[in-house]
């Protein structure tokens, strides 16, 4: 079995005379197998996930224009109920979405509301990790989890999916910035890309082809050439140096890959000039291409909203709208509506109460989006009442996890209480497949 | 305690641990462990500067460091007067450029580098106060106290007006205390999450009434200050904004997590660190009114920093990969390219992603792709991209040193980026990828030598500290 495995690591690695017995990790093997292996698919569920970093009002993006209360508690960011989107018993949608307005109708959009969790973390960085990891570093649980032993409900998704399945799966993180928790796995280093130009190897000038970076990069002087004194496999620094190995070697692979989708590229669909639909655009054109990619993940931030919100959340809201909805509209045309699902959400919502600035500060509960043609369509659960708060907060009907449960369970086929850490009744949001 | 079987941080002795590094007893001082103080310390060494390290004792080079070389007081004018013309303009991507020109010819490169730790902490951007004037202003006061009192840093930037628009506390009124300061303050600044209560926060942003920005400067407008009773951890009082900052530096937490967040940026960050390593030398720092420049000198002196357990345990920041590249290597740049480059990758210097700063370590790899970070180093030491030109020419440079061969220049090299010659397998390989020839000596060009420097940096090892 250990011959074989080198042998087969030799062959993926070109042949590479740099592999010794003690790279034969399990995780490393499987991360290069899984990407070598892997299969352009054309038929494979894929979730969307769009983050709204910074806490998005909800309760002025799903809005309750009937009640006297939200009136009552919003003066200066009141929208005014002839400016509202009506959908159904008196909740409507801000004046600046009307992209989504029209999925609605046509039954694309499922509005999950009063969604949030018990005992509320009010720190967007606590609440943010909560909805990533699912685990709370928050509250004392008698010890700590370290950096490393935390992972990403998509993360342990990848980890989970078994056999066969796994070996293809992957995830894309597009965005600047750190890899989001939610994608942190244990066996699947996730690749997070800006721009997939900038992803590219420029070697044509006289550098380092992708084949010799590879051979170099597979090469490590502390785990390849141990000394008497420094075995490899306990070296303090080997699972950092395998670290840095895998990423070199997943990063240099999806490069070529991600060359390849994109010289199949159509012309894309009529996406507004925004940032949030320019990755929304990039995504279409890899799913399109077929990448055996299962997640991506994208985030549009600066919702955090405590001075003059008006203007900025409407702007935020219009990006959202819009860039979704050509998106699907894209989606469509290019054939792939069915296996494709949507799905946002925030660290949290915002206070019922403006603040002194025109602003909201970090509240509790709030909405989340589902989007595809595999949705429940309309209002799902009633509107958090704006009578019964918890500290000037939306009270939330759905946990989060019941949310996650139900893609888990109905779109990407894993067992929802692994990936959870508990059970949880999956929402209902998503037609029997 | 038999250093060489540790393992782990868990059996390490804190007593041991904090003790001064003997050469000898606790290991060679040696130029592997000149490379390792250097790039942690420092942003990396020439090859005369090693040779002037080893010459001398461990001790000597880390007081050099945290004291700064000769000519330090005159450079910081020379920046401060350099970056006079910047301020008035829009591109923030202007004052990067100057910071990364300092980082890369100051003579005092610890305190670049605890400037930078100071903005990661107190992360603040211009995406949000958008002028680059105010974010040069907090700059000089990360500066000003970069290795000094934390106190003095902490008070200051409560009344920097950079910060008070980043956290919307530009006016603070007495009816409606803003609470984002209050948060920040206690959450990342000083305490750290479980050492405060949300009412601790609401009774301290009472405190913070009345502090507002006239003008772009701060002012204390008493008619909107609380000057009632607040009660802010346990102490009961008729607290001002600097009372609440007394309170905040009195608790033992807020040293303990100063010192937890150095120790993970000046020795290893692939573990937490136990306690009872932070607890001695946290509370010690707090007793000498946190002296920043003592508990630097005492962990950068220290076994623990010289043992095998902690070296390589750290992976390159984006402003680490280059700045440690093009010291070592003595090149200058196109600093405006580099600003953006190292955007690119992740550290956008004056534009943190979050108030919580860069949160580092595997982050930096996952985020910006290995491949940017390849794009990059060849770019640097190529010549081949027009913008970065042909400045850094590691010809010359190895002539000086009088190499001419690349059997030559893989020892130079690899000693100078990954503190170590690498065995002669993996030379064979390096040769193969510089393109060597049957010469050896002959046709030695520019491009060979930058492909070598491609070829060590694609080593895993070249992206760890």
């Amino acid at each position: 079995m250990a011959t074989s495995r080198r042998q087969f690591l030799q062959n993926v690695l070109g042949g590479s005379a740099l592999i010794s017995a003690s790279l034969t990790a399990p995780a490393f093997l499987t991360s290069t197998a899984r990407l070598l292996a892997a299969p352009g698919s054309r038929d494979h569920k894929v979730l969307v996930v769009v983050q709204l970093s910074g806490g998005n009002d909800g309760l002025n993006t799903v809005i309750p224009y009937r009640d006297p209360l939200y009136a009552r508690n919003r003066v200066a960011l009141r929208i005014a109920p002839s400016a509202v989107l009506p959908l159904a018993d008196g909740i409507g949608l801000h004046p600046q979405m009307r992209g989504m307005a029209e999925l609605f109708e046509r039954g694309r959009l499922a509005i999950v509301q009063g969604v949030g969790y018990p005992n509320p973390n009010r720190s967007h960085f606590e609440s943010m990790d909560i909805w990533h990891s699912c685990q709370r570093g928050d509250e004392a649980t008698g010890g700590v989890a370290t950096a490393q032993a935390w992972t990403g409900w998509l993360g342990r998704t990848l980890d989970c999916l078994p056999g066969k399945q796994r070996g293809e799966v992957t995830a894309l993180h597009l965005g600047r910035g750190a890899l989001p928790l939610a994608l942190v796995a244990r066996q699947t280093a996730v690749p997070s890309v800006e721009s997939l130009d900038r992803f590219q190897l420029r070697s044509s000038d006289g550098g380092l082809s992708v084949a010799a970076l590879r051979e170099l990069s597979a090469a490590s002087l502390s785990l390849d050439w141990p000394t008497a004194n420094n075995d490899a496999a306990e070296h303090p620094s080997a699972a950092l140096v395998q670290f840095v190995r895998q990423t070199a070697l997943t990063a240099l692979d999806a490069s070529g890959k991600l060359q390849e989708s994109l010289a199949q590229e159509r012309a894309a669909a009529g996406y507004p000039a925004m940032p949030l639909a320019g990755q929304l655009r990039t995504v279409a054109q890899l799913i399109d291409a077929g990448l055996p990619c299962r997640i991506y993940y994208l985030s549009l931030g600066g919702f955090d909203t405590h001075a003059n919100q008006a203007a900025t959340h409407a702007g935020l809201l219009e990006q959202l709208s819009q860039s979704l909805a050509a998106f699907m509209a894209d989606i469509e045309a290019r054939g792939h509506a069915d296996r494709v699902l949507v799905m946002t959400f925030s660290e949290f919502g915002r206070r019922v109460q403006e603040n002194a600035s025109a602003g909201t500060d970090h509240g509790a509960a709030a909405p989340m989006f589902l989007v595809g043609t595999a949705v429940k369509p309309g209002l799902i659960g009633p509107h958090p009442s704006l009578a019964d708060l918890d500290a000037g907060d939306l009270k939330h009907h759905t946990d989060f996890r019941q949310v996650y449960a139900a893609i888990l369970e109905h779109w990407l086929g894993c067992p929802a209480a692994e990936v959870l850490g508990g059970s949880f009744r999956p929402a209902d949001v998503l037609k029997p497949s | 305690m038999n250093p060489p079987t540790m393992r782990t941080l868990a059996q390490v002795d804190a007593a041991w641990a904090w003790a001064p590094f003997e050469p000898g007893t606790d290991g060679a001082w040696d130029l592997t462990a000149a490379v390792h103080l250097y790039r942690r310390a420092g942003y990396g060494a020439t090859w005369g500067e090693l040779q002037q390290a080893i010459a001398g004792t461990p001790a000597a080079a880390v007081q050099r460091l945290v004291r700064g070389g000769e000519g330090s007081d005159t450079f910081e004018q020379q920046m401060a007067d350099a970056a006079e013309p910047l301020l008035g303009g829009s591109r923030i991507e202007s004052l990067a450029a100057w910071w990364l020109y300092g980082m890369l010819q100051t003579p005092y490169p610890l305190h670049e580098r605890m400037t930078l730790f100071w903005h990661g902490h107190f992360a603040t951007s211009f995406a949000k106060v958008g002028s680059v004037e105010l974010m040069f202003r907090q700059h000089q006061e990360l500066r000003r106290h970069a290795l000094g009192r934390f106190g003095d840093l902490l008070t200051a930037i409560a009344r920097d007006p950079a910060m008070l628009i980043w956290l919307d506390a530009a006016t603070n009124r007495r009816s409606h205390p803003n609470e984002n300061f209050a948060r920040e303050v206690m959450e990342l600044f000083c305490l750290g999450s479980g050492n405060y209560t949300e009412d601790d926060i609401r009774e301290a942003a009472r405190a913070f009434t009345g502090w507002e920005l006239r003008q772009k400067r701060f002012t204390f407008n008493r008619y909107q200050h609380d000057d009632g009773l607040k009660t802010v951890l346990g102490k009961t009082g008729r607290w001002s904004g600097d009372d609440v900052l007394t309170i905040l530096l009195e608790h033992p937490a807020t040293a303990r997590l100063l010192t937890a967040k150095l120790f993970r940026h000046f020795i290893t960050e692939t573990e937490e660190p136990p306690a009872r390593l932070i607890e001695p030398l946290a509370d010690e720092y707090r007793r000498r009114d946190y002296d920043t420049a003592w508990l630097l000198q005492t962990m950068l002196g220290s076994k623990l920093f010289f043992s095998p357990l902690v070296r390589r345990q750290k992976i390159k920041s984006p402003v680490e990969l280059v700045v440690l590249l093009l010291r070592s290597l003595e090149g200058t740049t196109n600093y405006f390219r580099l600003a953006r480059d190292v955007a690119d990758l992740g550290q956008a210097l004056f534009e943190p992603p979050t108030v919580k700063g860069w949160n580092g370590g595997r982050e930096w790899l996952q985020s910006a792709s290995m491949v940017g970070r390849l794009n990059l180093v060849w770019a640097l030491v190529s010549g081949t991209d027009p913008e970065y030109g042909n400045k850094g020419d590691l010809t010359s440079l190895l002539a000086r040193q009088g190499i001419d061969t690349i059997p030559a220049a893989i020892e130079r090299l690899s000693l100078l980026l990954l503190g170590e010659v690498p065995p002669p397998a993996l030379q064979v390989k390096l040769a193969a990828a510089a393109g060597n020839d049957s010469q050896g000596r002959s046709a030695v060009d520019r491009l060979r030598y930058a492909r070598l420097v491609q070829a060590i940096a694609a080593l895993p090892e070249f992206q760890l500290v």
